[in-house]
């Protein structure tokens, strides 16, 4: 129905060091529901770029450290 | 689970019995008697206000066993809540289009009535299953 995203991230990566940041205080930072976030991080979701550089802002680093896409598509 | 999620099984756990509640009434009716004297008026209007009243309560009833979730709503939810209304919507517009073709044909009223009823109901199922397969699996509008 609906094909999976290609795009992949390094949230739980970046959680954990940022003090084990919780799925919860992510999503509120952002504003988003936790939900949302555990699609993203699953690879479930693919959030708009607004949302995208919001997470890439929390943790403190440019949006390509957080959300990565492949060079070519197979 | 989020809120809308939650708004969607209540949907579902609803309309379903709703469908079977309605057919129950009705298709007996149906198999025993000529269509012209089919009571269907009071089943419809009966089972369209219970659905709409228990898709309320149920709504209520999710949002009091958790407030603090309930008025969440982001972008991902509003994506899933529009792709699953489109779905939903074909239907809708199917049973409007059997109901026109039917009226040129001169069908019995019951027949049109059904139509659009059963469309807008099928829209209704259709469209909160889709939502709560979009929850669970890969999810993007483009």
């Amino acid at each position: 129905m609906v094909k999976p995203t290609l795009v992949t991230n390094s949230i739980r990566s970046l959680r954990f060091a940022s003090g084990e940041m919780t799925q919860a205080d992510l999503a509120d930072r952002v504003g988003v529901t936790r939900q949302t976030i555990i699609a993203i991080e699953q690879g479930k979701y693919s959030p708009s770029l607004e949302v995208a550089f919001q997470i890439a802002r929390v943790f403190r680093v440019p949006l390509d450290e957080v959300f990565q896409y492949p060079e070519r598509q197979t | 689970m989020a809120f809308l999620e939650k708004s969607n099984w209540v949907a579902l756990v609803v309309a379903v019995p709703t469908l079977l509640i309605y057919a129950v009434l009705v298709v007996p009716q149906v198999l025993s008697k000529p269509i012209a004297e089919v009571s269907w008026v009071q089943p419809m209007i009966f089972t369209i206000v219970g659905f709409i009243v228990a898709n309320v309560l149920g709504n209520v009833v999710a949002a009091a066993l958790n407030p603090a979730e309930a008025p969440k709503k982001d972008q991902r939810d509003t994506e899933i809540d529009h792709f699953g209304e489109r779905v939903g919507n074909w239907l809708i517009i199917a049973g409007s289009c059997t109901a026109l073709v039917l009226a040129m044909a001169m069908a019995d009223q019951f027949w049109i009535a059904n139509a659009i009823f059963l469309g807008g109901l099928a829209g209704a199922l259709v469209s909160s299953i889709t939502k709560i397969a979009a929850y669970h699996g890969p999810f993007q509008t483009w």
